[in-house]
């Protein structure tokens, strides 16, 4: 078999998102992209060379009428470099090289763009304003031979497409990565296992209830029951955002697990759209003591332990 | 080996060993429900405190015991399932076996438990 070539370090950004070679070479092939198109490109080298400066000049004036694109140009100097960077693409467009370097610095480009919160519509209406000002001036100098400009046009059109087809496979990898990571950070929760009075326990869970996070929970509770010889067990479902089926199950495993422990578990929290959406999903959750709010679940509790909860001015009272 | 059965007062205790095969635990049964009769007594406590397995014999066994000796007038209690137990359990889906039959964290609970009952009953008859 062939081995893929890994992408090198020399290149991190195609490294870290697992860009090979090969895939590169997919890419190009799906858009057709081939020998034949580098040769067009460059046939129009010369005269890319010398529109680059006044559409970029164009293009700036066109986006700083639009207020949102002026937020991201805070000073001049920043224009200038931006311009200077830009110019610098255009002219790289046609000068047949699309090896790695000029991939990597693509994805840079997407990723600097993500960062700063750049809407992908102003860097596709950059390619539209971009495109029509080439094909404008590619017609103007191929006036008696359009079907070449229509060529060189075509090439253009398909290098242009894959650049923009790299920087918003960075967006999506960029973002992808923050929803991996804030996963990742949801799932470390830790759920606190408290003791709130003697054999009664308190567990206040917090966020997506997912199988893992679940069968740590149901062995963080069995354990305490065991240490600390509770008898009730409160589990507060108050601060999770969706309970369907799944998770609803892993609560019933739960319950089950530490009554076989001897301890009676009363679920608390249970607001009225997940309880509705329990009802929907055909939960029979009748073997769980089910309370409205942590309330009427200490309440409860209280009352199996045998506790009652006495103000102390009636209790003087009484005395 | 045979499991043994302690008599405590009105009460009868089997502690359950690890090294029990299905047919110890089958004579364990006749032995408890035949037991209940003659001891007359009020509950029954199966100690698995010792058990690091519960297979799915071992849990309907254990139903059974309960089953049968309630209709012999006797509470059954299960005492002892350790938390690692508890959750293969769960998993196994057997928990579900043992709906209808107490459990307790321990002896000293099951024990609780029973007095707790047998002085209710006591008031009301």
């Amino acid at each position: 078999m062939n081995e893929e070539r890994k992408p090198s370090a020399e290149w991190p950004l195609m490294q870290e998102m697992g860009i090979t070679d090969r895939e590169i070479a997919r890419h190009q092939a799906f858009l057709e992209f081939g020998d034949e198109d580098i040769q067009e490109l460059m046939s129009i080298n010369e005269l890319a060379q010398k529109y680059a400066d006044p559409i970029i000049e164009d293009f700036y004036k066109h986006l700083l009428s639009f207020e949102e694109a002026r937020a991201f140009f805070p000073n001049p100097e920043l224009i200038e470099r931006v311009k200077r960077a830009q110019k610098a693409y255009f002219r790289r467009l046609t000068q047949g090289e699309y090896d790695q370097a000029y991939i990597e610095d693509r994805l840079k480009i997407g990723a600097v763009h993500e960062r700063i919160g750049l809407p992908v519509k102003l860097y596709l209406g950059m390619y539209t304003f971009y495109l029509r000002a080439v094909a404008a001036r590619l017609f103007e100098a191929y006036r008696d031979a359009p079907e070449r400009a229509l060529e060189a046009y075509l090439s253009l059109m398909k290098v242009v497409f894959l650049d923009i087809g790299l920087a918003i496979d960075t967006y999506i990898y960029r973002r992808e990565q923050l929803i991996r990571q804030q996963q990742e950070a949801m799932r470390e929760l830790p759920t606190p296992v408290l003791q709130v009075r003697d054999r009664l326990l308190i567990l206040p869970i917090v966020g997506v209830l997912e199988s893992h996070r679940a069968r740590q929970l149901t062995e963080q509770l069995l354990n305490s029951i065991s240490a600390t010889r509770a008898k009730v067990a409160i589990l507060d479902i108050t601060g999770v955002p969706i309970v369907d089926s799944k998770v609803a199950n892993h609560l019933l495993q739960t319950v089950s697990a530490a009554r076989l422990m001897g301890t009676t578990v009363i679920l608390t929290g249970l607001s009225p759209s997940i309880a509705q959406a329990l009802v929907v999903l055909g939960m029979d959750l009748s073997p769980v003591k089910t309370t409205v709010d942590l309330q009427s679940g200490l309440e409860e509790a209280e009352r199996l332990l045998g506790y009652k909860l006495i103000p102390v001015g009636e209790g003087m009272a009484q005395m | 080996m045979k499991a043994p059965i302690l008599k405590i007062g009105p009460y009868l205790i089997a502690s359950l060993q690890a090294e029990l095969t299905d047919t110890d635990l089958l004579e364990l049964q006749d032995a408890l429900v035949e037991q209940v009769g003659r001891f007359r007594s009020r509950g029954v406590i199966l100690d698995v405190t010792t058990l690091d397995v519960m297979d799915s014999f071992a849990t309907r066994t254990l139903r059974n015991i309960a089953q049968a000796v309630g209709l012999r007038g006797a509470d059954a209690v299960i005492a002892g399932i350790r938390p690692e137990v508890a959750l293969a359990m769960v998993q196994l889906g057997l928990d579900l076996r043992l709906s209808c039959v107490r459990t307790t964290l321990d002896l000293e609970e099951a024990l609780a438990i029973l007095d707790h009952e047998s002085k209710g009953s006591g008031r009301r008859g």
